[in-house]
């Protein structure tokens, strides 16, 4: 018997580089689950954690949790259906920046758009490591991969502004390495009723190593009194970075923006379908 | 009596309502009926019609050539004239056809019946769409239908907004003075059972429903739409939920993991939406969570002719997503077997935790069928598993004897994992040789076992006992059996299940003189399935792919001239 109290760790082997910020996405989902689990807010159990494909979706192998390994870029459907059969459960997605706005870019807008409850933590090293380091749509323009040996031509898209067009609810960044700021986000995204999506920024160290770049640009938006209800500003503090990796950029973290609205399940089923007793009635034909 | 009747108009002005309306008097009063549908992929305008054949023995089909066409407008009667049959009659209304038209046709040798509704539609305010339930009121005085039964279907059709309707019945009913058919005596002997009169869609989806289903995902797509539309209404009456997601992929990804916590599911589509869907069918070959997929073919490749009807699917849905996995693809071919093979087909999924394919057209699904008595075997309908709180050390891979690992939900007091990488017995990913052959030996091992099941279900149907055999699938057998009864010395082999395959058909082939093979498509799809199955080379085929279906007629021509 599994102690349900705290989320351990599997005994799969971690294939992460060394040094991966993935480690620090992990180590701060834990953190904001157990202290969720702790203060009675959720129950581990239903807890379903859901991931793509690429580097970030080994952490289903890692959490022990209910785990749900869908495709590239089929994070959000998941979630949704999840969330759609059985409202008690929890469906956490650990998605890629390739996964989430490339192959499943579509699924994004119409998340943010449709607000399940469902949470979405990409992990956004702005380029393909699995693959070998090609670009994503939040590579910066002049990236030097295998796919565009003689730099990159595109300018990166902002999901931030995207998830804020859109109309999602929740709207955060986190960096990985800030772990202690990245679980209190988790956490609040989490509780939060509605689409709750978290911008997790981190350096890819073998292919993309923003390391020394972010640790200088950082900012906590707390620190500033960003007023997390004003659209405006959020939009505002959104446009600070364009993902670029431009000297003078500031990079804010935090909540850029929170608001309520109607979920898409409070039109479906409020109890999980397994629970609806179907008994077969053989009138069923009898109307026609 | 064996009557094709053709109802006709510009789309939008009611046509299929009305033929459905029709369709359902005759039955409530004890005939056969069967209606097809040909609609062509617009909104307003063009030329919609349908085709009611009405009986006192079973139907099945219609025919290309009509005792009654009721014309709404002029192209009906110029589209479809030539088809008429020799003492056939036109029925339309004065003021649908002008009068240089009026006198064109009066040259010509068929009947037609202008009926005068002017007075009608002024006393009562009617809007001009009515024109068609006038009609419909002179049809049924025309073949001697007591009013009482036609006022009784139209409400049951009609539902709340049926009043305006019955009134236009009943003053149709009356502009005809005396029946003029001289049918009625036969009318008496017809058997007064009740008969369902379902299109296959509705049946798929009451059938769906009898299995238990929570949730149908759907992105709309003709011919497969009707289904989502027709359980959209069903949710408040049944407590079940219908949702439309942005695209295909996220339809069919939605619905596995809903499956996955515990939710019936099922998805539907035609072919492009199908060919977005094929990745996560292979996702589901090795996740293993259940999953119900209707597939309403229509003509292709692409776009092709989205409203109408084709078979050229077939071996797209046996090889659908890649990899090596057990699928299931059951082909109903009318809508009795739509309502029992659906159910079979969330029973086999459930069990064997696997995908069923249910392969239709728009041929099945569109039209509609007449019939006695359906059979239901409540032991093809599963328990929905539930959370537990047991404590075990649960396996979401285990590796059992059949192949079949027990399922549970997540929200249990253990683990429970799904996942499309190759993985362990609890579901972590493993790329470990011995592993990996283990994994495979079990997910091929459900396919032996499921074979054993499906061996003793009803998988294949022989109808007949001539010596030469005609063989087929799908929304074909409604002409087939039609033409069988004028057919000498004729069997016909219904195929059910194309996958997995019943190689039991092998001793019936043998065994028959001549051998054809009858498909809606251009390259006989199945005679390639039979080939690759059993190792038989079936060389007459009678193939169709105009996008429309055959007619009993059609397929007696072809064999008589073989």
């Amino acid at each position: 018997m599994k102690e349900w109290k705290e989320v351990k760790e599997t005994y799969a082997e971690k294939t992460w580089c060394p040094g991966c910020p993935d480690f620090g996405i992990l180590v701060a989902a834990k953190k904001a689950l157990n202290e969720l689990a702790k203060e009675n807010k959720i129950e581990l159990k239903n807890v379903v954690t859901v991931v793509g494909i690429g580097c970030h979706a080994k952490i289903y192998d890692y959490l022990d949790l209910n785990g749900y390994y869908s495709l590239h870029g089929r994070v959000i459907p998941a979630l949704t259906g999840i969330k759609i059969a059985n409202p008690e459960l929890i469906p956490i997605g650990f998605a890629g920046d390739g996964d989430t706005f490339a192959e499943g870019m579509n699924h994004f807008v119409h998340a943010c758009k449709r607000n399940s409850n469902i949470n979405l933590f990409v992990h956004n090293n702005q380029v393909f490591g699995l693959t070998t380091g090609q670009i994503t749509p939040t590579t910066e323009k002049g990236f030097i991969g295998p796919t565009t040996p003689f730099g990159s031509f595109e300018d990166p898209i902002n999901p931030i502004k995207i998830a804020l067009a859109a109309r999602a609810t929740f709207v955060a960044r986190g960096y990985a390495l800030n772990i202690e700021h990245l679980s209190f986000l988790m956490k609040e995204a989490i509780l939060h009723k509605g689409f709750s999506f978290i911008d997790i920024i981190q350096p890819c160290v073998t292919y993309h190593n923003t390391r020394s770049f972010f640790e200088k640009k950082v900012y906590d938006l707390q620190s500033v009194q960003h007023n997390t209800k004003s659209f405006e500003e959020a939009m505002k503090r959104a446009d600070e970075w364009n993902y670029s990796l431009d000297e003078n950029a500031k990079i804010p973290i935090g909540i850029f923006y929170k608001t309520e609205r109607s979920c898409f399940e409070d039109f479906l089923s409020q109890k999980p379908l397994w629970s609806i007793e179907r008994r077969f009635n053989k009138k069923i034909l009898e109307d026609f | 009596m064996d009557l094709n009747i053709l109802i006709g108009a510009e789309a939008g002005k009611g046509t299929a309502r009305t033929s459905l309306m029709i369709g359902r008097v005759f039955t409530l009063y004890g005939y056969y009926v069967f209606n097809y549908r040909d609609y062509p992929s617009l909104i307003k305008g063009g030329h919609n019609f349908n085709v009611l054949r009405i009986s006192d023995e079973k139907v099945n089909s219609h025919e290309n050539e009509y005792d009654i066409i009721i014309a709404l407008d002029k192209k009906t009667i110029e589209r479809h004239k030539d088809n008429l049959k020799k003492d056939g009659i036109i029925l339309t209304e004065k003021s649908l056809i002008e009068e240089q038209d009026v006198k064109k046709y009066s040259d010509i040798k068929y009947r037609i019946i202008y009926l005068d509704a002017s007075d009608v539609m002024k006393k009562h305010s009617f809007q001009e769409i009515i024109v068609n339930n006038i009609l419909a009121g002179s049809l049924f005085k025309f073949l001697g239908i007591p009013l009482e039964f036609a006022l009784k279907a139209a409400e049951k059709e009609f539902g709340e907004k049926s009043d305006k309707i019955k009134i236009a019945i009943t003053e149709g009913y009356n502009l005809i003075k005396e029946p003029k058919i001289k049918e009625p005596q036969k009318v008496n002997k017809i058997k007064r059972n009740k008969k369902y009169f379902i299109s296959g869609n509705e049946a798929i989806g009451l059938g769906a429903i009898a299995s238990g289903l929570d949730l149908y995902i759907a992105y709309p797509m003709t011919p497969a739409s009707p289904l989502m539309h027709f359980l959209a209404l069903q949710q408040k009456k049944h407590n079940i939920f219908v949702v439309q997601l942005e695209d295909e992929i996220a339809c069919i990804n939605a619905a596995i993991a809903g499956s996955y916590a515990g939710a019936r599911t099922m998805v539907g589509t035609s072919g492009g939406g199908f060919a977005l869907m094929t990745e996560a069918i292979s996702l589901q070959g090795m996740n293993e969570i259940p999953l119900v997929v209707y597939l309403a073919q229509r003509p292709g490749p692409s776009t092709g002719v989205p409203t109408y009807t084709s078979q050229g699917d077939l071996k797209f849905a046996l090889n659908a997503g890649h990899g090596e996995f057990l699928r299931i693809v059951v082909a109903p071919g009318d809508a009795k077997e739509a309502f029992e093979k659906t159910i079979e087909a969330f029973y086999l999924s459930e069990k064997y935790r696997a995908v069923s394919i249910i392969l239709g057209d728009k041929h099945l699904g569109e039209s509609t069928y007449s019939f006695d008595s359906f059979k239901l075997d409540s032991s093809k309908i599963l328990e929905k598993i539930k959370p537990t709180n047991k404590k075990m050390d649960y396996k979401s891979y285990l590796i059992t004897e059949n192949g079949i690992s027990p399922r549970a939900l997540p929200g249990s007091n253990f683990i429970v994992r799904a996942t499309s990488y190759e993985h362990d017995e609890y579901g972590i990913t493993t790329e470990d040789p011995e592993i990996i052959k283990k994994m495979v030996n079990k997910r091929m091992k459900k396919i032996e076992t499921i074979k054993k099941e499906t061996k003793k279900m009803e998988t294949f149907k022989v109808y007949g006992k001539g010596k030469n055999l005609i063989i087929g699938w799908g929304s074909t057998k409604g002409a087939i059996i039609d033409a069988l009864k004028k057919l000498e010395d004729f069997s016909f082999l219904q195929i059910y299940y194309l996958s997995p395959f019943p190689n039991e058909i092998k001793k019936y082939i043998e065994n028959a003189k001549n051998v054809f093979i009858i498909e809606n498509n251009a390259t006989s799809l199945l005679s390639q399935v039979i080939a690759e199955n059993i190792g038989i080379k079936i060389e007459n085929k009678i193939l169709k792919y105009d996008g429309r279906p055959f007619t009993p007629n059609e397929i007696i021509k072809e064999i008589e001239n073989w």
